[in-house]
């Protein structure tokens, strides 16, 4: 295959990568904590994709209508889910140590994951999504059309969760919070709902990605944690304030896994993301355009 | 005593993005003396501090210390030659027994031989005499952090007398001090400067303190030195009282 | 101690108060109960226990030995790790792929494998100790996750199948074995503990740059405690692969145990000798003979949990709270007498103007 092969198909599943890692960074920004069990949002995004799918059809097959039909009762049920784990859990260590929150959010993500296997055992499922023909030939590439559909649906969860934090009055609150928890406080602002909303929001956006990487690849319970690093080598990349950065970062990253995979093989792709990681913290924690950390006193 | 001061510093100036913190700074302190640091907020005297000891590297001029270029010497470096300082905001080791943050400061059990040893019975004998001096024996095993501000103040000021410093800078050593205290804190000041042989740099803002226990002053304001003398001329010098009241 | 009238609140510190005093006879008599220990420990397999509890016992051992290694870095030294078990794996392969493909005795491929996760120490430490607290965590991970991949895609390394031993040794020495290895590790933590380089590590942990403006350079120490708890997690590993009879990337280079040996250390209580250790046979011990037997395949659920509530509702561990309620009790025996002489160098409130005396202070 050309290398614009790799690089086209990397660019439509990198979009995906950068809507999950928005919610990350929003998570980070806002509520000052790294997230590490975000990647299980997606993964519960997609089965509830998943399982929709099979309640309503008796299947794993859907129609286009249908499967879109699935995002936003992912997008939905997974804000709940968000909100609630804010609320109840990581509310509790949030002025901690950011090793202890860090450690929280994995116990979490593993009990998630563990939970997962338990209800719906480790094997991967699909929803396949029917279409006449499966792919459209532009310009010699082969682009499949559902990732095609998918890239837009993640530009639009993308776009739609900016604009929210850009126009609502809600979304001026959480950028208020981000800023100033105790100014916020005094303008009436209720800090604790905010941020929950916030973990809501982000969870969301994980979820509806999900279940578009149900549609597009396929969801297993164990996928969250490789999703979670993913976001943090995408916000480090990006910049934790960046939405544009985040995306550009995803982008990237699809691209350089992709090529990877193709040229090398696709079993040296998460070494090089994980890779990546460690060499990005070392460089620039809060990112490449992002401000600068501050490190001793 | 040595012709050449213990601490000189030659032009340093740092600068933070447009903001010149410290510009062109000379000042110099003889061995034995008791020197003043004084100026209005944000006139660079922390600032200054931090480049002498090496926790921010000067972006032009010189430091020297016992006649050697430190200037791009490591902090930790800088600090086992001898210049020890003291943190505005109270630093010690929270977790630790206050005995413990005395004896991981000793300079007794400085090399690598050392290391893998207990604290010597020198340093054990220093750390207790230390408490005893600024009465805090009977806090020896008591965590750190436990302790009150004031108390955490006299602690930080043992561990650097543990250290067995040559000069040792000091950053508002009043600030937040019983004024009934202030009298004690004097004399272990002198103490320190006349029975151990250290000499002292201190910043304040508190004028009373500082003119009584400085043999001379600086002052600093908008990052340059522009006074420096005994406490009696820098109470009447003009150019001082200018800065302090906001006439430019 | 306590201000109510609240009797569960008296019940707590009764029992507190019950367990501070058993800390205060324990305390500088380490190394007896390490030896009573180590005799204990000895005696049981002559006592004809089943095979499970043989194996169990050692496993708690091995444990021990990881939680204690971790607490070195992470507890004592302040720098939490989430991949130390990247020691492990390496240790364990090394000894497998020695022992196997070269056909090398198991005590040369121990010290081989000792070796290798030192040095990879090392080499890592260059990179990630200049990372601090969460950012130290995540770099660590992905260290981890790393290595696991390249093992994973490796074909020396038997790949994502791993590699099988055989011909190893019996259930009695490999429980001698790691006995050995958690006694040793103590003996040394124990000591360190007590010298200039135990100190240094703890003022790391509490303030870093404290520590460097006072003279050390904390890098080298770091690194030193780094490498000694890959010394002692890389053996573990070694010994482990045997022990198991099969190596392979994810059980070697295992997330899940990383944060279950953090459980135990936090647990146990962070920062002490014995903390992690207790810890380690706690949490083991409950997740097999209780988890396995009643709700098998939950283990990795109730880690997950144990986790989060350690974290929420008892940061400092059980050694830890009962540390700490010892320490209160001597501020207070001596917060009386010292209050009094040093209540003058006393914070004057910069709000009102008095002053604040520290004779009320509660802890």
């Amino acid at each position: 295959m050309a290398i614009e092969q790799y690089v086209v198909n990397g660019l439509l599943v990198g979009a995906l990568f950068a809507a999950v890692a928005v919610g990350f960074a929003l998570i980070w920004g806002v509520v000052d904590i790294i997230n590490l069990a975000h990647g299980e949002m997606v993964m519960l995004g997609g089965f509830v994709s998943y399982w929709s799918v099979d309640l309503l059809t008796g299947t794993n097959s859907a129609s286009l209508l249908l499967a879109l039909a699935t995002v936003p009762i992912a997008v939905a049920v997974i804000y709940v889910v968000g909100y609630a784990m804010q609320r109840t859990l990581v509310s509790r260590v949030t002025d901690e140590d950011m090793f202890l929150t860090l450690l929280v959010t994995f116990g979490l993500s593993i009990m998630l994951q563990q939970l997962a296997i338990r209800a719906w055992s480790a094997d991967p499922r699909t929803v396949n999504v029917m279409f006449e023909t499966t792919s459209l030939n532009v310009a010699g590439l082969v682009i499949p059309k559902m990732k095609l559909i998918a890239f837009v649906g993640a530009i639009v969860l993308t776009a739609a969760l900016w604009a929210f934090l850009k126009l609502t009055r809600r979304g001026r609150a959480i950028r208020a919070v981000a800023q100033n928890p105790e100014a916020a406080q005094l303008v009436g602002i209720d800090v604790e709902h905010t941020r929950a909303t916030t973990f809501g929001l982000s969870a969301a956006i994980a979820g509806g990605a999900g279940a578009f990487i149900t549609m597009i690849l396929n969801v297993q319970a164990q996928m969250g944690l490789i999703y979670t690093l993913k976001s943090f080598v995408i916000v480090v990349f990006g910049g934790i304030g960046s939405v544009p950065g985040a995306l550009i970062g995803g982008l990237l990253l699809g691209a350089i896994e992709e090529t990877t995979a193709g040229v090398w093989s696709s079993k040296w792709t998460l070494a090089v993301s994980f890779t990546i990681l460690i060499l990005l913290l070392v460089v620039k924690p809060s990112g490449l355009f992002g401000p600068a950390v501050e490190g001793d006193e | 005593m040595s012709l050449e001061p213990i601490l000189r510093t030659d032009g340093v100036t740092k600068r933070f993005g447009g903001l010149t913190a410290v510009d062109d700074v000379d000042l110099d302190v003889e061995r034995g003396e008791i020197v003043g640091l004084i100026g209005p907020n944000g006139a660079g005297k922390s600032t200054l501090f931090n480049c002498i000891t090496g926790s921010l590297d000067a972006d032009e001029g010189t430091v020297t210390f016992e006649g050697q270029d430190i200037t791009n010497w490591s902090e930790d470096g800088i600090a086992r030659m001898g210049l020890v300082r003291m943190f505005q905001h109270t630093r010690v080791y929270g977790d630790m027994t206050v005995l413990e943050n005395l004896l991981v400061s000793a300079a007794e059990d400085r090399g690598l031989g050392n290391t893998f040893a207990r604290p010597s019975s020198e340093a054990e004998e220093h750390a207790h005499e230390l408490l005893e001096t600024i009465d805090l024996e009977g806090l020896a095993d008591v965590r750190a952090g436990r302790m009150s501000f004031g108390q955490q103040k006299l602690l930080e000021f043992a561990m650097a007398l543990m250290a067995d410093p040559d000069v040792l800078l000091m950053d508002e050593p009043a600030g937040g001090i019983n004024p009934s205290m202030l009298g004690n804190l004097i004399e272990y000041i002198r103490d320190a400067n006349t029975d151990q042989e250290v000499t002292i740099l201190l910043i304040e803002h508190n004028m009373d303190f500082v003119m009584e226990v400085a043999d001379r002053i600086n002052v600093l304001a908008h990052g340059e030195k522009i006074a420096e003398g005994t406490p009696e001329e820098i109470q009447t010098d003009e150019r001082v009282l200018d800065a302090y009241l906001g006439r430019e | 101690m306590s201000t109510t009238n609240d009797t569960g609140a008296d019940i707590v510190d009764g029992i507190l108060d019950a367990a501070a005093s058993v800390y205060r006879f324990f305390e500088g008599r380490g190394l007896q109960t390490l030896a009573v220990f180590t005799i204990v420990s000895a005696i049981i397999p002559l006592t004809n226990p089943s095979g499970f509890e043989m194996t169990v016992i050692t496993e708690l051992f091995l444990f021990g030995v990881l939680a204690l290694s971790w607490d070195l870095i992470g507890g004592q030294t302040g720098y939490p790790s989430f991949g130390n078990m990247a020691f492990f794996g390496i240790g364990a392969y090394t000894t497998a792929i020695l022992v196997k493909s070269f056909g090398i005795a198991f005590p040369l491929a121990f010290v081989v494998a000792a070796a290798l996760a030192v040095a990879f120490a090392a080499f890592i430490g260059i990179i990630v100790l200049r990372l601090r607290g969460g950012y130290f965590a995540i770099a660590t991970l992905g260290v981890l996750l790393a290595s696991q991949q390249i093992t994973r895609n490796l074909d020396v390394t038997g790949g994502a199948s791993g590699i099988i031993l055989l011909q190893t040794p019996t259930a009695q020495e490999f429980y001698y074995l790691f006995l050995a290895i958690l006694v040793l590790e103590a003996i040394v933590v124990m000591y360190l503990a007590q010298t200039r380089f135990g100190l240094v590590l703890n003022a790391i942990r509490d303030d870093e740059g404290k520590a460097t403006a006072m003279g050390y350079n904390t890098t080298y120490y770091k690194t030193a405690a780094w490498m000694l708890a890959a010394l002692f997690t890389g053996v573990a590993g070694g010994a482990w692969s045997l022990f198991n009879t099969f190596v392979d990337p994810i059980t070697a280079y295992n997330t899940a145990w990383n944060v279950e040996i953090i459980a135990m250390a936090l647990l146990g209580g962070s920062g002490t000798v014995v903390g992690p250790i207790l810890g380690a046979f706690g949490l083991h011990g409950l997740i097999r003979m209780v988890i396995d037997t009643y709700f098998t395949g939950w283990q990795l659920v109730v880690l997950g949990a144990v986790v989060i509530t350690t974290v929420i509702a008892m940061p400092k561990g059980i050694v830890g709270t009962i540390e700490e309620h010892a320490s209160a009790m001597e501020y207070y025996k001596h917060g009386g007498q010292a209050a009094a002489d040093s209540s003058d160098a006393d914070v004057a409130d910069p709000g009102d103007g008095t002053v604040d005396d520290s004779g009320g202070d509660s802890p």
